[in-house]
């Protein structure tokens, strides 16, 4: 049986959520986690944007703010980590 | 004072949907106005998320530990799979397939409406497990952000729900189906939204 675009789009994101499923029951804080969290946020978005929502044929303004969403957050996720201190003095109140 | 010919109140040209147009607009402008003001909303929660990290990095460290993977697992497989459904559904009113199209409408609605039952019992779970809205700031985030999520998903299935009837009776077409296709890119978003929930709650620490 040969799989349509579809279908092969689908497998690829079920088995990233495979990985992220076993990366909760198994992944330890630090960097490598960190990274792979933000590289399969921005992925699967893309994977999303780009083969169910069809951004790639699209109007430009719309594919380039919905680009933006699922690279903003991968970004957030590792600044979170490595500079979580710096957004705390940033948002505390008060001495 | 103008004087106005009956031209200028004519309707607007018919929409042709030409799906392989570089500048097309899929669905309708309407539609990303919601799913742009979706996108703001969701970023300012997610600076919830991570204000509420930076300032309690231990409660982030073990809250995934007593949340249950299977759940946010099956979530998210219904939502992907819900949404390939979708992709099916346009496909096939691009052919005047309605039939296909109304089969692929009422499947995504079924697999999506798996999200709140899964929901329900995984809140159950928690509730029954000490883990409610005042377990911490971590669980505190997670409903907050969950529920939310749940809602915009509420309100997906909905439009679901009114594209399978406008299915039914024949109103889309090959030539015209911005409707269906403005529900779907509303329900691919909820999809995109939760791809970036998941982790955040279940995963990362």
């Amino acid at each position: 049986m040969k799989l349509g675009h579809a279908e092969k789009v689908w497998l690829v994101l079920v088995g990233l959520t495979a990985t992220g499923a076993w990366l909760a029951e198994t992944g330890h804080a630090g960097w490598p986690l960190t990274f792979t969290v933000a590289g399969l946020i921005g992925f699967k978005g893309r994977l999303v944007i780009d083969h169910y929502m069809e951004m790639t044929r699209a109007n430009t303004k719309i594919r380039r703010v919905l680009y933006a969403f699922v690279t903003i957050v991968p970004l957030l996720v590792i600044l979170s980590h490595g500079w979580g201190d710096v957004l705390r003095r940033l948002t505390t109140i008060g001495t | 004072m103008n004087s106005a010919s009956a031209t200028d109140y004519a309707a607007p040209p018919a929409p042709t949907f030409d799906a392989d147009s570089p500048e097309r607009i899929p669905g309708n402008s309407g539609i990303w106005v919601g799913i742009f003001c979706v996108l703001v909303e969701f970023l300012l929660l997610f600076g919830v998320y991570f204000v509420a990290r930076a300032h309690h990095p231990e409660a982030f460290l073990t809250g995934p530990d007593k949340l249950v993977t299977t759940a946010g697992v099956t979530i998210t497989l219904l939502l992907l799979t819900s949404g390939y459904c979708m992709v099916k559904a346009v496909e096939a009113i691009r052919t005047d397939a309605r039939g296909a199209t109304l089969r692929w409408v009422l499947l995504a609605i079924l697999l999506g409406c798996g999200y709140p039952i899964i929901k329900f019992f995984e809140i159950r779970w928690n509730v029954a497990h000490g883990i409610d809205g005042e377990a911490g700031i971590f669980y505190t985030t997670y409903y907050y952000l969950t529920l939310n999520h749940l809602v915009h998903v509420s309100w997906g299935l909905l439009g679901l729900m009114w594209v399978a009837v406008r299915t039914a009776l024949g109103i889309y077409t090959s030539q015209d189906y911005s409707g269906l296709e403005a529900a779907a890119v509303y329900w691919h978003t909820t999809d995109v939204i939760w791809l970036v929930i998941f982790p955040f709650f279940y995963v990362f620490r």
